[in-house]
This record gives structure tokens, C-alpha cells and sequence, in this order.
């Protein structure tokens, strides 16, 4: 077991390839900072991003997730984000309502050329995950 | 209303306007119903219709192949407009039998109300707002909401929405919400942690038989994503983690589709309190979108549906 | 083979603890909200008063619904793999009903031909059964159609029998016999005690009211297994869920999984059901991919396969597979209508 002090969160983002993807490389060739924390898995779309994703992230131990896309009008596919934008709402609600702290599920619109904005949801996220702590959920012991 | 059934049932088979007949008999055990489901027009009198008819036959429109004439309460027949809403049936191969529904009586309620079990009960009758139980030859009255089912407590919708046609008077609802949703509201009240740990001690218990998936007309997925292997989002090992796991991704699968039939939480061999999940998401489905599943045919379905503007306040 | 002894039931407490020397005692309990078997507290006598039957059966404490077969780690010399400690505690299950115990004897027949399967088989060497018999009976019991009752005490070590206020108890093995005979505070019984049972086993015995016929039930369902039109009928409300053989003492069918992350695991293995459409997809298809093929199976294999392989109907009456049933599908309605065609 780690010892508290050494713990850092690792927060797990689904990045849409046309916008929040290109964003966060942005965030990148521009230099700005931003917590390594973060795995990002490249999807298509963040339509493409399953409810399921989210609580097996959970269930391996992820301590956040975040779904990233384009903003509401911008899809690549039209309305790809409209569909995520429900189905991440739900999960996030019904999530919070089991017991899995609110803080854990984050959605954020990002676009191709906010390489800042990236930087600072991301920035925003791994300080409120600090603040949960890790994730016990899924752990065995008590 | 059985004798309407049954002359109704005999000219849909005699007519060949249906294939077949989905409702219910009287099942082996007492008080019990269960489905019957028939093509000769010989088996209408074993059709019966009584506060026991616990079953959502709609599960059985995605199987059945034909043209079916089919018994439902209020809450079935917002499933039946679900599936025809979703393309798993078309409005023309069904005619629906609408039940307008005061109720159904919860049996596990009467066992706790008089403190035996159902077989040992002479008698369980409903008279108007009144249920009389015979135990040992004694009469004893209740109100009726001590007996039904808690999600026909809160049931806005007891009458059919869709029906060719209906067996009696519509229907106005039972009671108010606050009794349905106490276990809810209960867990509302909790922290984080203690909501976790209740449902980690709930699914403990679970023995994935998947009745709760099974009996859910909602459920209609040819192949589960429990059932992937390649890969195995959810391990066939029944510990908790994998079957909470199911249940939760259950649950937003179907939300939109979910009507509160209260079917998964009846099934449930081991006392799971599955529909303080699947009402919860019913009620967040309402808040954000205010999309209840079921009332229009036309509607697109919850999750294929969008507005410009909606749910932003959860989006960074 | 009646008993000699008796106790009072005020005195169960007493006798469990001084059971408990020796043995991990288990009683009927509803503690986690549905009826089973489980590890007696040192305490609560109460389940007399409600204990008709669990809704699991104690075929659990001997195939339990999971268990770990071993464990497995990959090192740089390898792969290591480990048994799991072994739960070697000598179980009592107090209270067993004379159906779940004769269950039991079915499941030795299966876990004992050809392959003997360490894991059930070291739970049940030296596990003691006292059995209670059957006062009151559900009504979708119907053992007495299978050559059990309510009394039946064959699979047994001991049988107790509730005339009222005592149990009387009778000793059916030696290893039953040993463990009465070590038991001090015991009370001599009566001829009037023994009229009693006489009358109470008498009186039970007519409180089973399901029956099914079983004369030539194998030769009935052999001519009628190619008659799909009667196995289509008798399964479309069947949901394929698997509460049917979960519940059922009798049923044995279990997957294999390895649970591993990383470099390390365990093998387990868990409950299957031929209800399943899933069922043995791992390695091919499922050969009864329509529904009314694996209805048929799970009623044939009760009822006629079994019995060629071991002369014993695997179906022991206990009806559990009726009361929970999400759908009352009623498995002696089946066999009491099985198609006569010349």
C-alpha cells in the first residue's frame, strides 16, 4: 500500500479526435501546464463513449473520468456530443445516487483551439479528485 | 371484466385478427397468476383478471413472432409503446387489451401484514379500497395501499395509455408518491459512502440468474454486454464488484425505456431492492429531460433524442 | 429406529453450543434478508418459529455459489499456482429438511462418478446432517411423489421430530449414534411422546397435496422428446433466467473463469444453468439454443437421464423451483400432462 502523501489521483479522459483531442495537443505544442495525471484514450466521437466505460474505468481503480468533446452545434458527426450529452448526464446522476462521489464523472466540452481551456479542466479536476481521495469503491477490504 | 376478456379474446382468434393471446391464468399456487399464452380460441375461459396479475406480459412481444392480442395494465402497455417506440414491435401486430389498474397486490406485503405466509391465508380479496385477508377462518380488514406493490403506490398512469380496446372505466391513481419512493428518499438522505456500502451489502447477495434482465421487457438486447466476452466488461464470477457493476450499466441502459413495472425487484429471488434503482432513474430521466417512457409512440426514444440546450449545468 | 431421547426446544441453544464443540454449526436464517444456511451466532434459536424451508438450499454450504479452485502467479521462473486454504471445519447443518438432505445424496452421485471432485466432496466427508422434519409443509412441496416425506429419514444422520414443546431424536447413523450418545442432558422419551410423532409424521405426510405420477415417467418422456410442438407449448413463458436451477438443491452445472489482473489471479468456478441461452457457448455453441430444447433438458435430465445413469430421480420435491418462479412455471403440471400418443 502506498502511503497517503505519495498518492496521486489518475483520471482517466475519453478525448473526441476532432476537438477535445486536437485541444489537448494544443495544451501541449503551446506549453501550458497541466497535471499528468491524466490517460487520455482517443475516441472518434464522444458519442462513442458507453456508459460502461465509465464504471469499468471505475472498476479498475481509476480514481475520475472525464469525457471530452466538441461543443454542443460543433460534432464532427453533427450530433454525436447531443447523444453523449445525455447518456453522461444520466450515468453521472444515477452514479452519484449509488454512492460514487460527484466529483468522479466530468464532462467538458474542449475544442480544437482551446489548448488553455484543456490545461485548466484538467488542472480543476485533479485538484477536486485530491480532494475525494482515492478510490476505494470497487476495493475488496473494507 | 373476465367475461369482457374472454368474449373479446374468442372474437380477436375467431375474427383472425391474432395469432395468439397473451394474459393470464390462474397459477398452481394459491393466489398466483401466471401468463397464458394461447392461439385456440378453446383455452379463452382459463383468461382471468384479478388483483393478483403481477407479470409484464410485454416481455414476451419481442419473442412471440405474429399478430398478438395482448392483456395490459397501465404500466404494460407504456412498455408495449416503448417497444413499438424503439422498433422491437409494430403497433399493427398488436391489439392491446387495456386493464385499467387500481393496483396489484404485493403477497410478500400480506405475508408481513398478518404474519403468515401465503399458503397458510384462506382467503385475500380486494373490496374497493379495502383489502380482507382470511387467516384461520378469521376476517381481517387494511387499507388497500398496505398491500399493493409499492410502485402501483406512486403508479400516475394506472389506466392504459394505448388500447384497441378497454376493460371497464379508466382508472385514477392509487395514492401519492412519499410511500413508493420511501427507500429512495431513505438513500437520498445518506452519504456517499453509506449509499456504496448499502448497495455493496445488497449485491453481496446476488446470484446473477439475471430474472432481473430476463423478466425486463425493457430488456431486449439480443446479445447482453454481460454476456462479452471479447472483451469481458463484466466478469461471470458472481462478486459483488462484477454483479453491482451489471445492474448499475443495466439500469442506464434501460433508462427511458423503464416504466416502474416494479418487475426486476418482484423477480429478484434474493431480495434485492432493484427498483430503488430503476424508479431513481426513472425520476432523473423526468428531471433532466422531462421524458417519462412510454406515453407517446411517436416519440423518439430517450437516448436517440437530444435538445440544442439541455443538462449544460453538468458539463464544464 | 425411533429415538430414545428428546430435548426441549427452550433447551436447542444449549444443545447447539455443546454441538458446536466439534462442529461449525449451521442453522436456517434470514439475517441477510433471504432465507439459507448460515454459521449459527452462539445465540438466536428463533428460526423455530419460522423455519418452513430457505429459499437457498444447503447445497450451498457444499457447492457454494462461487469458489476459488486455486490461485495463479506468473514470476520470472514461471507460473506458480497455490490451492486456496482449505475451509476444513466439520460442518452441522441443523434443521436440514429431509428433501434438501436427500438432494444431498444426489449431488454425491454426481461429484463422485467418474471424476471425484475434491472440492464438494471434502466439505461433505464428516459433516454431520440432523434433520427436522416437515410439520408443515409448503403447498408446492411434493416429495411424497418421489419416495421422500416429510419425515423421511434415509439421508440423515439424526432426525428430529417437533411434537410441541420438545424435539424428539432419533439417531439414524453411527455417526449420528455417536454424537447423541456424547450428548449429556438429554431426556428419555416417553411412550406418549412416541404416539405423538406417530401422529404428527401421520398428519404431515397428508399436508403434501402436490403430486406428480412417476410410474414410467422416464419411458413417457422418452417417447415424447421429439415432440416439439408439447415442449414449445410448455416453455413460452419461461424467461430463461436461471432462479429455477440456482434454487435447486439437485442442480450441480458449473463455468470455470479465471479472475486475474496483471500477473496474478485465481481460477473459480460458479453456478451455470442450462436455462442459460449462453450455456457452454465457450467452447461451441449451445446445442439447445432455442428455448424449448433447454426447458426440455433441464426436465428430461431430472427426470430420465439421471435416472439411467443412477437409478434416482434428480428432483427431490421441494418445489422451489415453483414458489420462486417469476413467472409460475410449475414443473409437476409438466409431467402431469406429458402427451400419451400410441
Amino acid at each position: 500500500m502506498k502511503r497517503e502523501a505519495e498518492w496521486e489521483p489518475k483520471l482517466l479522459s475519453f478525448c473526441c479526435r476532432w476537438c477535445s483531442y486536437a485541444g489537448a495537443d494544443l495544451a501541449g505544442t503551446s506549453r501550458k501546464k497541466y497535471p499528468a495525471n491524466i490517460r487520455i484514450i482517443r475516441v472518434p466521437c464522444s458519442g462513442r463513449v458507453d456508459p460502461l466505460f465509465i464504471i469499468k474505468a471505475l472498476q479498475l481503480g481509476f480514481d475520475g473520468v472525464l469525457v471530452s468533446g466538441c461543443y454542443p452545434g460543433d460534432c464532427h458527426y453533427q450530433t454525436g456530443n447531443y447523444y453523449a450529452r445525455r447518456r453522461i448526464a444520466i450515468t453521472k446522476k444515477f452514479l452519484e445516487y449509488m454512492g460514487v462521489e460527484s466529483q468522479r464523472i466530468q464532462a467538458s466540452w474542449v475544442s480544437a483551439s482551446e489548448g488553455g481551456k484543456f490545461a485548466e479542466v484538467v488542472s480543476e479536476i485533479v485538484k477536486e479528485l485530491k480532494e475525494v481521495g482515492p478510490n476505494q469503491l470497487f476495493a475488496d477490504e473494507k | 371484466m373476465e367475461q369482457k376478456l374472454r368474449q373479446e379474446a374468442k372474437a380477436l382468434l375467431e375474427q383472425g385478427r391474432v395469432d395468439y393471446i397473451i394474459g393470464y391464468e390462474k397459477g398452481s399456487l394459491k393466489f398466483t397468476t401466471t401468463p397464458l399464452i394461447i392461439k385456440d380460441k378453446n383455452d379463452v375461459d382459463r383468461l382471468v383478471v384479478n388483483p393478483f396479475i403481477v407479470n409484464n406480459l410485454s416481455v414476451f412481444l419481442t419473442e412471440i413472432r405474429g399478430r398478438i392480442g395482448i392483456v395490459a395494465k397501465g404500466c404494460d402497455s407504456r412498455s408495449i409503446i416503448s417497444l413499438i417506440q424503439d422498433n422491437k414491435v409494430s403497433r399493427e401486430d398488436v391489439v392491446i387489451i387495456g386493464v385499467p389498474c387500481s393496483g396489484i397486490i404485493d403477497l410478500c406485503k400480506v405475508e408481513r401484514l398478518v404474519g403468515e405466509e401465503r399458503d397458510e391465508l384462506d382467503d385475500v380479496t380486494r373490496e374497493g379500497d379495502k383489502v380482507v385477508i382470511v387467516v384461520d377462518g378469521r376476517k381481517r380488514e387494511f387499507p388497500i395501499e398496505k398491500v399493493l406493490f409499492d410502485n402501483c403506490l406512486g403508479c400516475k398512469f394506472p389506466t392504459p395509455q394505448e388500447y384497441d380496446v378497454l376493460l371497464g372505466e379508466a382508472t385514477s391513481p392509487v395514492s401519492e408518491m412519499t410511500a413508493s419512493r420511501a427507500r429512495i428518499a431513505e438513500l437520498e438522505g445518506m452519504s456517499s459512502q453509506e449509499r456504496w456500502n448499502f448497495w455493496k451489502g445488497e449485491f453481496n447477495r446476488c446470484i446473477r440468474c439475471y430474472a432481473c434482465r430476463n423478466v425486463c421487457p425493457a430488456c431486449f438486447c439480443e446479445r447482453c454486454f454481460v454476456e462479452e466476452t471479447e472483451p469481458q466488461w463484466v466478469s461471470p464470477i458472481p462478486k459483488w464488484q462484477d454483479n453491482l457493476m451489471f445492474q448499475m450499466t443495466r439500469n442506464i441502459h434501460v433508462a427511458g425505456r423503464c416504466t416502474d413495472c416494479g418487475e426486476c425487484e418482484r423477480a429478484c429471488p434474493m431480495n434485492i431492492p432493484l427498483r430503488s434503482m430503476a424508479r431513481k432513474m426513472y425520476e432523473i430521466v423526468e428531471e433532466l429531460f422531462s421524458y417519462e417512457a412510454g406515453l407517446d409512440e411517436a416519440a423518439p426514444p430517450l437516448l436517440t433524442a437530444y435538445e440544442a440546450v439541455e443538462a449544460e449545468d453538468l458539463i464544464r | 429406529m425411533a429415538g430414545n431421547k428428546k430435548i426441549n426446544k427452550r433447551d436447542i441453544g444449549k444443545l447447539l453450543n455443546k454441538w458446536s464443540q466439534g462442529f461449525t454449526v449451521f442453522v436456517p436464517s434470514r439475517e441477510d434478508k433471504v432465507t439459507a444456511f448460515a454459521k449459527w451466532d452462539g445465540v438466536n434459536t428463533n428460526f423455530m418459529e419460522w423455519y418452513r424451508n430457505t429459499v437457498i438450499s444447503p447445497k450451498t454450504n457444499f457447492f457454494p455459489l462461487m469458489e476459488e479452485m486455486f490461485s495463479f502467479r506468473e514470476e520470472e521462473d514461471g507460473y506458480h499456482t497455490e490451492l486456496p486454504s482449505s475451509d476444513k471445519h466439520k460442518q452441522l447443518i441443523f434443521g436440514i429438511r429431509p428433501c434438501d438432505a436427500k438432494a444431498l445424496s444426489i449431488l454425491d452421485m454426481a461429484f463422485k462418478e467418474g471424476y471425484e471432485d475434491p472440492y464438494y466432496l471434502s466439505r461433505r466427508k464428516d459433516s454431520l446432517l440432523v434433520g427436522l422434519g416437515c410439520t408443515n409443509p409448503y403447498d408446492s412441496c411434493f416429495c411424497t411423489s418421489l419416495g421422500g416425506g416429510p419425515f423421511d429419514s434415509t439421508y440423515v444422520d439424526i432426525m428430529l421430530i417437533d411434537i410441541g414443546d420438545e424435539l424428539l431424536i432419533e439417531e439414524v447413523t453411527n455417526a449420528g449414534r455417536e454424537l447423541v450418545a456424547r450428548t449429556a442432558g438429554l431426556e428419555e422419551v416417553t411412550e406418549a411422546d412416541k404416539a405423538r410423532a406417530k401422529e404428527v409424521k401421520k398428519s404431515s405426510y397428508n399436508k403434501v397435496t402436490k403430486k406428480i405420477n412417476t410410474e414410467g415417467i422416464q419411458k413417457k418422456l422418452q417417447a415424447c422428446f421429439e415432440d416439439k410442438d408439447f415442449w414449445e407449448k410448455v416453455s413460452t413463458k419461461c424467461l430463461s433466467c436461471g432462479i429455477c436451477t440456482f434454487l435447486c438443491p439437485t442442480c450441480y452445472c458449473f463455468d470455470i473463469n479465471d479472475d486475474s489482473f496483471k500477473k496474478q489471479g485465481a481460477r473459480f468456478r460458479s453456478w451455470d444453468s442450462c436455462a442459460f441461452p449462453i450455456y457452454t457457448r465457450m467452447p461451441m455453441e449451445n446445442p439447445r439454443s432455442e428455448k424449448w430444447r433447454r426447458v426440455r433438458q433441464r426436465v428430461c435430465h431430472k427426470y430420465e437421464f439421471f435416472p439411467i445413469d443412477f437409478d434416482v430421480i434428480a428432483c427431490v420435491g421441494c418445489g422451489r423451483c415453483i414458489r420462486q418462479c417469476p413467472v409460475n412455471w410449475d414443473i409437476t403440471e409438466i409431467l402431469n400432462n406429458l402427451p400419451t400418443k400410441a
